[in-house]
């Protein structure tokens, strides 16, 4: 988005400097040059968004423990969820994409959600994490590679490919997974500049 | 205000990361994961992406292959889906990606302000291509039935795993200031 720096904000994709705003509600500040989003507001409190994050743990733990979906031919059942699905196709060359679905899908939505209880909980006993640079650098370069919606996404195109031909049981991972893909939407369409200002103290 | 000491050594007092001016041959880099994807995208089409096998045999299936059969069994919307996700969408990243980086230093005012708005929406919606990547595994995962039918992964699905992330990396290193860079005369 943008960059500030004493009350002035630079857009991101054709530096063209602005004077921060306080926004109210839902606005959201747009460069006059190119149109890029420079802030937005947001109504969250680190309450709130401490409640969300912890919201999203517990959909991922339940979406990663449980089956999202599970067919069932004759008696015999098999199931799947991210981390199954994954391990399923690691032999061989697939092995590759195996990786890279286990990456976005399950290691870097984990991540995301581990680092923001950490800065969260102590943002919420008023205190800044340590190393919340470092953590929010690494939250900053993990933002795009988190694909949950397309992990959810997928499993419905899955259950209706394979509802043709055998019994489809959607899992209790599935509505798990739903919620988080939701909670993830909000918790990284929130400004960054929310979270430096939580956490910044100039030197 | 901050004056940094050198540009070679500052870092910013809020993030610590490294100030730069611009990043580093940000064109290059770009085209060169562009030109890595395209190379990717041949053998990712032309390559089984999973074969599945059942009582009557086994067969493979490329990307488009399974377009059509979707298309063909009357599941429309899920055809039209893969399409969009798996064909559409990655076509579009090279043109777009392509253009973005052959005319940066030209062009009128409003023809920049569409680039950008190109280069947004490349970066918004870039890596739903992953879409055939989850389906095709979860459904390996789900078929291992001898009776019914097993699917597994070929290696179709790497190269366009590949395909999705070279883009993607063309896409971010791509310094979008470079869509307003002026011609050096």
């Amino acid at each position: 988005m943008a960059h500030t720096l004493s009350g002035l904000l630079i857009c991101r994709e054709c530096d063209a400097v602005h004077r921060r705003v306080p926004l109210s509600g839902r606005e959201v500040a747009h460069c006059v040059c190119c149109g890029s989003t420079l802030a937005r507001s947001s109504a969250l409190q680190v309450v709130d968004l401490l409640a969300l994050t912890i919201a999203a743990a517990i959909a991922f733990s339940i979406a990663a423990a449980m089956p999202v979906l599970s067919i069932e031919v004759g008696g015999a059942r098999t199931e799947a969820n991210a981390w199954t699905a994954a391990l399923s196709i690691r032999h061989g060359w697939a092995g590759v994409a195996a990786v890279v679905l286990v990456a976005t899908t399950f290691v870097v939505p984990l991540l995301q959600i581990v680092l923001l209880l950490w800065l969260l909980a102590f943002a919420r006993l008023g205190r800044r994490a340590p190393a919340s640079t470092r953590a929010l650098v690494v939250l900053h370069h993990l933002r795009p590679w988190s694909m949950t919606e397309v992990f959810l996404l997928g499993a419905l195109v899955a259950i209706v490919k394979l509802s043709a031909w055998v019994h489809v049981i959607p899992g209790p991972g599935l509505a798990a997974l739903t919620a988080l893909t939701v909670l993830m939407l909000i918790l990284s369409n929130t400004d960054p500049q929310l979270w430096w200002d939580l956490h910044c103290t100039p030197r | 205000m901050r004056e940094p000491r050198s540009l070679e050594s500052s870092r910013c007092p809020r993030c610590d990361q490294v100030l730069v001016r611009r990043p580093a041959r940000s064109a290059e880099r770009s085209l060169a994961w562009l030109i890595a994807g395209l190379i990717c995208y041949v053998p990712a089409n032309v390559l089984p992406v999973v074969h599945t096998s059942g009582v009557g045999g086994g067969q493979d299936s490329t990307i488009l292959s399974g377009i059509i059969s979707f298309w063909r069994a009357g599941a429309l919307d899920i055809a039209a889906l893969i399409f969009l996700a798996s064909v559409a969408v990655p076509s579009g990243k090279f043109l777009v990606l392509g253009l973005l980086l052959r005319d940066r230093e030209r062009g009128s005012p409003m023809e920049r302000l569409t680039r950008a708005r190109l280069y947004r929406v490349v970066e918004l919606i870039g890596y739903w291509s992953m879409l055939d990547v989850v389906v095709v595994a979860l459904t390996s995962a789900l078929l291992q039935f001898k009776v019914l039918g097993t699917a597994e992964p070929r290696l179709g699905i790497v190269f366009f795993c590949a395909v999705v992330v070279a883009t993607m990396l063309a896409a971010q290193s791509f310094d979008p200031r470079l869509v307003w860079d002026e011609e050096r005369s």
